[in-house]
């Protein structure tokens, strides 16, 4: 464990040194992202000094390291609000997004996996095969705006995005008041989005599930178990399935990547106010400190959540501490 | 190098099933669509203004309800089809069949290229990582976690913003040839794209080719080839490499795939270097969606085809050649 969380800051510690290099390497003059071009030279010379542009590069680079550990990610050049604020606030609505991709892909996923795995080349089967094929097969943005033209548009039982309440403050109003509209109004708002970047993953543990069942099913110990009388039910979830969940974990640590980019993704799609939308109009700006801040944030989240998948793993896989 | 035993496999897992029939099916004709843009397109794609009274064209078949306004009152008339514009027209009047061939072009450009650039990158990169092992292999493999340690998309959106968006022009042979009047002259590759589609996936083939040149360096034909004093290089080009080609092969397809879908997403989200790609042209037709669905709904369909293509022709070779290969997979 000590030697992953090493591992895990040397690779930031990597990641936080690439971002810097291609900023570095941007061409450009970033003082002409805060002010008119046409500004005067002593004014662009001032700028200059307070963003330390004037120093050499290993002083920026060192700065800019020294700043990070004190959690300083700068100022944006657009905003001119500190970047980590700016991160700060746009992180639950991203979260929200992910958990109910995930929640909507396991409850869909697992279920449809057990029983692609134990009906082989039933009609369930087929179903379930060809509906995860086409699921890998989507880009997500394009069924993201499918679901909108289908259920926001013409049949309008869905909003086209948008997030009008955090899920925080809905709860906390919920709690304080019992007024339950504002979750519901979020509930509406999040269903096209999670649905559509939960599809890819849906379609991806069905697929996993299923060879998983499929290969358990050929172990010995299940044969044993059936030579012993023990009821099917009880092989299928309590070993079967348990046996099958860790290959699912690993990839799915693997995936995560996946999953942010989606995010991103589907953020733009249905105007989600989350990270991701902010990322892509700090691109389209070509404001530095931000893309960092949010780049940085998120090469951290995704290296703290793989520690953490490995240590899920090694609980249901007590094997692995042996390596 | 592809053994007599492996082609046999390839054929009977052919055989014997419908899905590599189908997807190879559905690919001959999106490359067919691609290669022979020029010809099959009914109009420039770039080419505007094809309207009913300002209405796009819906596609053949379908007709819709628009209305205009005469003195303060809603005056409903019926938007016909054209029989010129197959799948009608977008937003702009352009026509979105031949905008749909074009797009298969620039999607197989960048799948193929991209891939191939990774390809380059890291299968050497996992070769000399596993061959020698060691502190190589460590440093190396934390470059590799660096790497991994950003969403692809994520990253690719990072290097889009330092290069920004660099298109090349590459002249269309059958234009020039004559063969198709009225065409573009050129086909516009998506340069910094594809270079970025390139520098985010290599790192999934260093894995796959360390692991196999892990697994081969201590096979006995290679230590019999080392005891007759052949060098490293000699070792990794003439057995190494071509004994683990089998999954980067594998790989390779899959990833084709994922990068169509890449190149799509990037497109959508507004950094492509043409206009003439299915990810833009979907993005363009959201806006339009309640008066023109068809603008976003045509070229997702041909996204979709090509890739479940793929995907089936890559599971063919997986399940004939090799059951333990795990790429990075579809969607972003």
């Amino acid at each position: 464990m000590l030697k992953r969380t090493l591992q895990g800051i040397l690779v930031v510690w990597g990641v936080v040194t690439v971002l810097f290099g291609l900023r570095a390497v941007t061409p450009g003059d970033p003082v002409n992202l805060i002010v008119d071009p046409a500004v005067d030279q002593a004014t662009r010379e001032r700028i200059r000094q307070e963003l330390g542009l004037d120093q050499p590069i290993y002083v920026q680079y060192a700065d800019y390291l020294q700043d990070l550990l004190v959690g300083d990610l700068g100022y944006s050049y657009q905003a001119s609000r500190p970047v980590s604020t700016m991160v700060i606030e746009r992180v639950p609505a991203t979260l929200e997004l992910a958990i109910a991709a995930t929640i909507v892909a396991l409850v869909i996923a697992i279920p449809l996996g057990v029983i692609s795995g134990t009906r082989r080349n039933e009609p369930a089967d087929y179903g379930a095969t060809s509906f995860s094929l086409l699921g890998i097969s989507t880009p997500n943005f394009w069924l993201g705006i499918m679901l909108i033209l289908l259920l926001a548009v013409q049949l309008d039982v869905f909003p086209t995005g948008r997030r009008p309440v955090a899920f925080h403050d809905a709860l906390w109003t919920f709690l304080t008041t019992f007024y339950v509209g504002d979750l519901l109004t979020w509930l509406h708002h999040i269903i096209l989005p999670a649905v559509t970047l939960g599809t890819y993953f849906t379609a991806l543990i069905t697929r996993l599930t299923r060879s998983g069942m499929l290969d358990e099913y050929g172990k010995p110990y299940v044969t044993a178990t059936e030579a012993k009388g023990i009821p099917e039910t009880l092989v299928r979830y309590k070993h079967v399935l348990r046996n099958t969940m860790i290959p699912i974990i690993t990839v799915l640590g693997l995936q995560l990547g996946q999953l942010i980019g989606g995010a991103v993704v589907t953020e733009t799609v249905f105007s989600w106010p989350g990270l991701g939308l902010r990322l892509i109009n700090a691109i389209h700006n070509l404001d530095w400190p931000l893309i960092q801040g949010i780049i940085i944030f998120i090469g951290v989240s995704f290296v703290v959540i793989n520690i953490g998948v490995d240590a899920i793993y090694a609980k249901l896989n007590p094997r692995v501490l042996d390596e | 190098m592809i053994s007599d035993r492996i082609k046999s496999n390839l054929r009977q897992e052919f055989r014997q099933n419908l899905l590599p029939k189908i997807g190879l099916a559905i690919l001959v004709v999106v490359v067919l669509m691609a290669l022979f843009a020029p010809v099959l397109a009914t109009h420039n794609p770039n080419t505007t203004g094809h309207f009913d009274d300002g209405n796009s064209y819906p596609p053949m078949g379908i007709s819709y309800d628009s209305y205009e306004v005469v003195d303060g009152e809603r005056e409903p008339y019926s938007v016909e089809y054209s029989t010129e514009h197959y799948l009608g027209t977008n937003n702009v009047g352009q026509d979105v069949f031949s905008r749909l061939l074009y797009g298969a072009r620039t999607s197989l450009l960048v799948g193929i290229l991209g891939t191939g650039l990774a390809v380059a990158m890291g299968v050497p990169f996992g070769l000399v990582s596993g061959y020698y092992g060691g502190r190589v292999d460590d440093a190396m493999m934390r470059v590799a976690d660096v790497m991994l340690a950003f969403p692809s998309l994520v990253l690719a959106l990072a290097l889009i913003g330092v290069f920004g968006s660099l298109s090349i022009p590459i002249p269309d042979p059958i234009v020039a040839a004559g063969f198709a009047e009225g065409m573009p002259s050129a086909t516009i590759l998506p340069g910094t794209i594809t270079v970025v589609v390139g520098l985010v996936t290599w790192v999934w083939f260093a894995r796959v080719a360390r692991g196999e040149a892990m697994a081969i360096r201590n096979e006995e034909y290679v230590k019999a080839a080392r005891s007759l004093g052949a060098s490293n290089a000699t070792i990794l080009l003439k057995h190494v490499l071509p004994n683990s080609l089998t999954p980067v092969i594998v790989l390779a397809t899959i990833q084709v795939a994922a990068v169509i879908i890449l190149e799509s997403s990037l497109s959508y989200l507004g950094f492509s270097g043409t206009t003439l790609s299915w990810g833009y042209e979907i993005q363009q037709g959201q806006d339009y969606l309640r008066t023109a669905w068809w603008v976003s709904t045509v070229p997702g369909i041909g996204i979709v085809l090509s890739v479940i293509s793929i995907n089936l022709l890559g599971d063919w070779l997986r399940d004939s050649l090799d059951p333990n290969i795990e790429g990075e997979g579809g969607g972003a």
